[in-house]
């Protein structure tokens, strides 16, 4: 769906490039990931995807379309999460939707009120924006992203600055539109998001990709291939996984231990990007 | 249709709508009470006029210029940027309505003035020309500014700028065409024509053709920084 080649970008008037050399493809129907600390390029790639940010170096297509010969058929079909709410303040929600629907073919346009009720705002369409709070601001943005069913979504930071409920509810949504076969790609430097909703990720450091991956797989390919097992009277020891069920000392502590746990010792996808990237997740 | 609930809803933007009406008390109250009481004043009232037609534009450019600095400093405007219009169109289509509220309300000022009875026909073409002001004056301010402060500066040297021009009438004739580099002045000199019967076209054609570049020029400037 999405092909991006050896794409760059340096800011007009910076000497600095921001991102270098990035190569990644989205297919259809997934949902890929941006995972990094802040700075590091991701609302920068995601923009010149929705085509906000021009001059580029690099090969952009979509649907093996080069970016550039998209003209406006392209923003029918994709649907843009901003980072940061941006909404006429002096309106109320439904009418923020109301215009900003306007510009699109009747056809594929979902229900406004649908689309409140679905992020729990239906009580607060008809107040003004500026009364929002920016979990609620950022439910809007999230709304007005997928108001025309796009087949492509561009969620940047979706669950950013949002409580945990919330947050939870908008990666459901998320996972839900893959579910309908859209095409999503999002950015975040929260781990937690990037391993429960992305089917691949790719780690972003410093406007370079330093990998791509299932995050299942990166956390094994970066885990010990081990066991370890805990009983209820604290103590606790660790087997490897080869021949477990062969492995007499394994079996003995199973047997005469009142097991608390047992687990494998997979890394989290925040130790994998450490461990790849030399850097934290810290923003 | 939007953009009139956003200046309804905000108090410093709705007061700018009585602009006109103060005006309008201006030329056809006041004025003559000052021509009553000092008959000099009578000399001044051409150029009393130009003045008063140009801060007419003043209003939709202040208040458009606002609309779009807002819409700049709170990132709405990258909304439009992935919206399925064209930029430029959007724009042009946009500033259509102050353009032709502007327009319509010049136009009034002049043929309801009580000092002379101008032509309906070369009004409306002065006030078509003068109207041309506001998409320049406010895609010009909001292109140049960041936010609502440095707005509020070039408001005010743009606010000279569009007057400034009025000065030619006071100095000899070979000062006078120094004040040809800004548009109005042009402009100016068309509506002074008007109003002693002299010919027009020369002086408003220049000024249209300076105006339609003018605009092109902003208007593709401000589609390519405005919405990203
Ligand atoms: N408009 C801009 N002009 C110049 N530099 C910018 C601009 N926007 C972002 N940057 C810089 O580009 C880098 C990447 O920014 P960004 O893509 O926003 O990172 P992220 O989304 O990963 O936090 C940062 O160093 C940032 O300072
Ligand atoms: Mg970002």
């Amino acid at each position: 769906m999405i092909q991006v080649k050896n794409l760059s970008f340096t800011y007009p008037g910076s000497t600095q490039p921001v991102l270098q050399a990035l190569n990644f493809e989205i297919s259809e129907g997934e949902i890929f990931g941006f995972l990094g600390p802040s700075g590091a390029g991701k609302s920068t790639t995601q923009k010149i995807l929705y085509k906000i940010l021009h001059n580029f170096s690099g090969e952009v297509f979509i649907q093996d379309k080069p970016l550039d010969q998209w003209g406006k058929a392209y923003f029918e079909r994709i649907g843009v999460g901003f980072e940061l709410p941006n909404h006429y303040l002096k309106l109320s929600g439904k009418e923020n939707l109301e215009l900003f629907s306007s510009f699109y073919k009747k056809e594929r346009l979902l229900k406004i009120p649908d689309l409140f009720e679905m992020v729990g705002l239906q009580d607060s369409m008809n107040k003004k924006v500026e009364a929002y709070s920016k979990g609620m601001k950022m439910r809007l943005n999230f709304i007005r992203a997928i108001m025309n069913n796009p087949d492509i979504l561009f969620f940047d930071e979706p669950t950013a600055g949002l409580d945990p409920v919330n947050g939870h509810k908008i990666k459901e949504h998320i996972v839900d539109l893959k579910n309908q076969g859209k095409t999503i790609f999002i950015t975040t430097h929260d781990m937690a998001t990037a391993d429960e909703i992305c089917d691949r990720v790719s780690f972003i450091v410093d406007g370079r990709l330093r990998v791509t991956e299932t995050p299942s797989t990166l956390k094994h390919q970066h885990g010990e291939n081990k066991v370890s097992v805990e009983s209820k009277d604290g103590k606790s020891a660790e087997f490897s996984l080869e021949n477990l069920g062969k492995n007499l000392q394994f079996l003995e502590f199973i047997q005469e231990n009142q097991l608390l746990r047992i687990n494998t010792m997979e890394a989290t996808l925040e130790q994998v990007f450490i461990q790849v990237t030399g850097k934290t997740l810290k923003v | 249709m939007a953009d009139f609930k956003l200046i309804f809803r905000d108090p410093s933007l709705r007061v700018f709508l009585l602009l006109p009406a103060l005006i309008f008390v201006v030329i056809n109250v006041f004025l003559p009470y000052l021509i009553d009481k000092y008959e000099a004043v009578n000399e001044y009232v051409p150029y009393v006029l130009i003045v008063a037609t140009i801060e007419n534009t003043q209003m939709f450019g202040f208040i458009y210029s606002m609309v779009l600095i807002e819409e700049k400093e709170t990132e709405v405007a990258r909304v439009y940027g992935v919206l399925p219009v064209s930029k430029i169109w959007f724009v042009l289509f946009r500033l259509m309505i102050p353009f032709l509220i502007t327009v319509s309300l010049t136009w009034a000022i002049l043929l309801l003035q009580p000092f002379y009875d101008l032509s309906v026909f070369l009004t409306l073409l002065f006030s078509i020309l003068s109207g041309l002001i506001v998409p320049v004056y406010c895609l010009g301010i909001s292109t140049l500014s960041a936010n609502k402060m440095s707005g509020m500066v070039w408001i005010k040297i743009f606010n000279i700028l569009v007057v400034l021009p009025v000065i030619a009438f006071f100095v000899p004739d070979s000062f006078s065409h120094l004040f040809g580099m800004l548009p109005t002045h042009w402009a100016f000199q068309g509506l002074n024509n008007v109003i002693e019967g002299e010919a027009f076209f020369f002086n408003a054609f220049i000024a249209f053709i300076y105006f339609l570049i003018l605009t092109t020029f902003t208007v593709r400037k401000f589609a390519s920084v405005h919405f990203t």
